[in-house]
């Protein structure tokens, strides 16, 4: 039997975003317009149908609008006696008349309410479900779920056991794409399925103690290449959100079954498992079309979608299951420590780039092989950062979990002029000359030795004014230990008797947006045999160098980090501050080989409290 | 000038689409033309229409089935 498993979600919207903002062109707001009501309805029906016809089972999450609607309600228990579909909760779609009535709000976001709403609004919602089904739900959702509300949920109502929690890297690109308006400041979760920590939702948790009680599950499967640097709502198992990004001619887009491949193929780096998630709002098929796709055309890429999933379940390619269902099945085979990896490839602007991404309990991040595998993100899940988020919190509506590391939204390899960038990469110099791997554009291989996940690059040459080298790297994911191994293999050196440096080099900050942030405070240390050099950052360019380090290291106060990185090798070790208008800093680890030789060093994210 | 309103379908504009904003238009029916609030466009339906073939130039593989992985 596949392991490659499918959730199919569908929520009985009564007042769909999309629907709802249209109707109202021209006429004051009503949430209880009975032509907007049918058409959401007709359209869960629609979705629902076209699930069924497919021989799929979809998990029906109750809006709490639905509630208060007999027919939604109808539906939802004759499809559960029917087909095994389960009834779950969702947060999406509290607005109502009901709603403002109890709760005098317009806020559309679970998350972003106060702490003291959200008790009171998951009691009121819970309970109107019992009251409505006879049960409590045991699968609930939102496009974010903070980590504070699902420990409410599980305190309250412990018999919820998955949860959609996030939504992959929908941040500061999301919110630029929907003109400033969509408030979904969420970036730096895991892509696929995980057991979120107690601390905070984005982390994966460490143990048992650390455990929130849910398998959260990200809305939606996003293109692990594209959404990096575009908008999330462009590029997933949503065919409408692949109207959106215009990625069709006419009325093909094999762009969604790409992705699903591509999801598939993940079996090879996650132990035979792989998985996929569709959920499609009503108001993405809308009768009146949505942006420049009318509704046939909503219509067929859904039916579209559904038939694929159908096709591999036919052939015994698939397995489809509730969102209760799949986190029983998670759980099962899922020990804390495991990471989840892809080694993703362009399927979309015909460039052969792949990029590397990898999660554990410890730390996400991200490889650039267009970068000669290039750390482009990092994130210090080992910090496990409480940070709550909605009305009364520091946070508010910024949601995302902190970076150390994020090269589009603080330049990487490329800069104007003058400064530097977030990145992580080595660079390999002779008599003067420097080139850095971000440069060395190249392909990776992913393989395993017992549970070390390896990353083998083809290997790079390099050309300095009178010989060349070729440079190799590997890195190394040792299960359980919190660190990256990193490899940079010099051989087939033109010249026996020249000088090389080796230069592994971070230069990283910390934030959740575009914009810097204040490194104040910020301690970078070195320490080698009996000698030992620290600063706390100011911006004033200072740099530090000592021989024969044991370890170079960033304590970030702001976001409870520490940063490390240390070798094994006879090597030099740096720090280097920045000043404001490049605020960054750097840590490096510099050998000079003859010829050829190898540096390996190890990077380590860990909390700092 | 006329009121702006929605056009028979709601385009987006298709200059801001190429910088990834999503910034629907109003239609002004006098002129047959529509505008973005942000961005100064304006054209009929054809010009976006032309437009939008040039946004979806950058996605090559757009039409191209991938199965090996």
């Amino acid at each position: 039997m596949s392991e490659f498993y499918l959730t199919i979600i569908h929520r009985p919207e009564m007042v769909p975003e999309y629907i709802q903002k249209d109707a109202e062109q021209g006429k004051k707001e009503d949430l209880t317009r009975s032509d907007v009501l049918q058409e959401s309805l007709d359209i869960f029906r629609t979705q629902q149908q076209i699930a069924h016809e497919n021989g799929l089972r979809t998990t029906i999450q109750m809006t709490y609008a639905s509630l208060f609607n007999a027919e939604a309600v109808a539906i939802a228990k004759e499809h559960h006696e029917r087909f095994g579909d389960e009834i779950g909760s969702t947060f999406l779609g509290i607005q109502c008349k009901e709603f403002r009535e109890k709760f005098k709000s317009k806020e559309l976001a679970i998350w972003l309410f106060s702490m003291d709403d959200k008790r009171k609004i998951v009691a009121e919602v819970f309970d109107k479900f019992r009251d409505v089904f006879g049960f409590y739900p045991t699968s609930t959702g939102s496009y974010y779920m903070d980590a504070e509300l699902v420990n409410y949920i599980k305190e309250k109502y412990p018999m919820v056991r998955a949860a959609v929690a996030t939504c992959w890297e929908e941040g500061p690109k999301a919110y630029w794409n929907a003109n400033n308006s969509w408030y979904t400041l969420m970036d730096g979760g895991p892509w696929n399925p995980w057991i979120p920590s107690k601390r905070n939702i984005h982390c994966i948790a460490s143990d048992q103690t650390d455990d929130i009680g849910i398998v959260a599950i990200p809305h939606l499967s996003r293109d692990l290449m594209a959404v990096f640097d575009g908008p999330g709502s462009y590029y997933g198992t949503h065919p409408q959100n692949i109207l959106r990004g215009m990625v069709f001619e006419g009325q093909e887009l094999p762009y969604f079954q790409n992705i699903v491949d591509q999801y598939r193929a993940m079996q090879k780096y996650n132990r035979g498992y792989a998985y996929n998630m569709m959920f499609v709002g009503p108001g993405w098929m809308s009768k009146g079309g949505r942006w420049e796709a009318d509704y046939a055309l909503l219509l067929k890429s859904y039916r579209d979608g559904m038939a694929y999933y159908s096709e591999l379940k036919q052939q015994g390619k698939l397995q489809d299951l509730t969102m209760s269902e799949f986190a029983d099945v998670y759980r099962a085979n899922r020990p804390y420590t495991r990471p989840e990896c892809t080694l993703w490839r362009d399927i979309l602007y015909g460039s052969r780039r792949q990029m590397f991404w990898y999660a554990d309990p410890w730390m996400r991040f991200c490889l650039d092989m267009n970068q000669g595998g290039a750390m482009v993100d990092l994130r210090p899940y080992a910090a496990k950062l409480v940070r709550p988020c909605g009305v009364g919190t520091k946070a508010n509506q910024d949601a995302s979990y902190p970076f150390l590391v994020q090269s589009l939204y603080r330049a990487g390899y490329f800069t104007h002029y003058a400064g530097e960038g977030a990145v992580k990469s080595c660079k390999i110099g002779h008599a003067g000359e420097q080139v850095d791997l971000c440069t060395c554009r190249t392909l990776a291989s992913f393989s395993e030795d017992g549970d070390t996940r390896i990353i083998t690059l083809d290997p790079v040459t390099i050309e300095f004014a009178d010989f060349s080298v070729q440079v190799q790297s590997i890195f190394r994911l040792a299960e359980g230990t919190g660190e990256v191994e990193i490899i940079r293999r010099v051989f087939a050196s033109s010249n026996p008797e020249a000088d090389i440096s080796i230069d592994e080099y971070i230069t990283a900050c910390y934030g959740t947006t575009e914009y810097p942030e204040d490194l104040t405070g910020v301690r970078l240390s070195l320490t080698g045999a009996g000698v030992s050099e620290s600063i706390d950052y100011a911006y004033q360019c200072r740099e530090a160098e000592i021989e024969n380090m044991q370890s170079a290291e960033a304590l970030i106060p702001q976001v409870d980090t520490r940063l490390s990185i240390r070798t094994e090798a006879l090597a030099a070790g740096y720090f280097r501050e920045g000043f404001s208008f490049s605020p960054m800093y750097t840590l490096g680890i510099k050998k000079i080989i003859k010829a050829e030789g190898e540096l390996r060093t190890w990077l380590k994210v860990a909390k700092a409290s | 000038m006329a009121q702006g309103r929605k056009g028979k379908l709601n385009y987006r504009c298709p200059r801001c689409l190429m910088r990834e904003i999503d910034m629907d238009m109003l239609y002004d029916r006098d002129r047959d033309e529509y505008y973005c609030l942000r961005c100064s466009f304006i054209g009929d339906e054809k010009e976006i229409q032309r437009l939008n073939a040039q946004f979806r130039d950058k996605y090559r593989d757009r039409m191209i089935r991938i199965t090996d992985f």
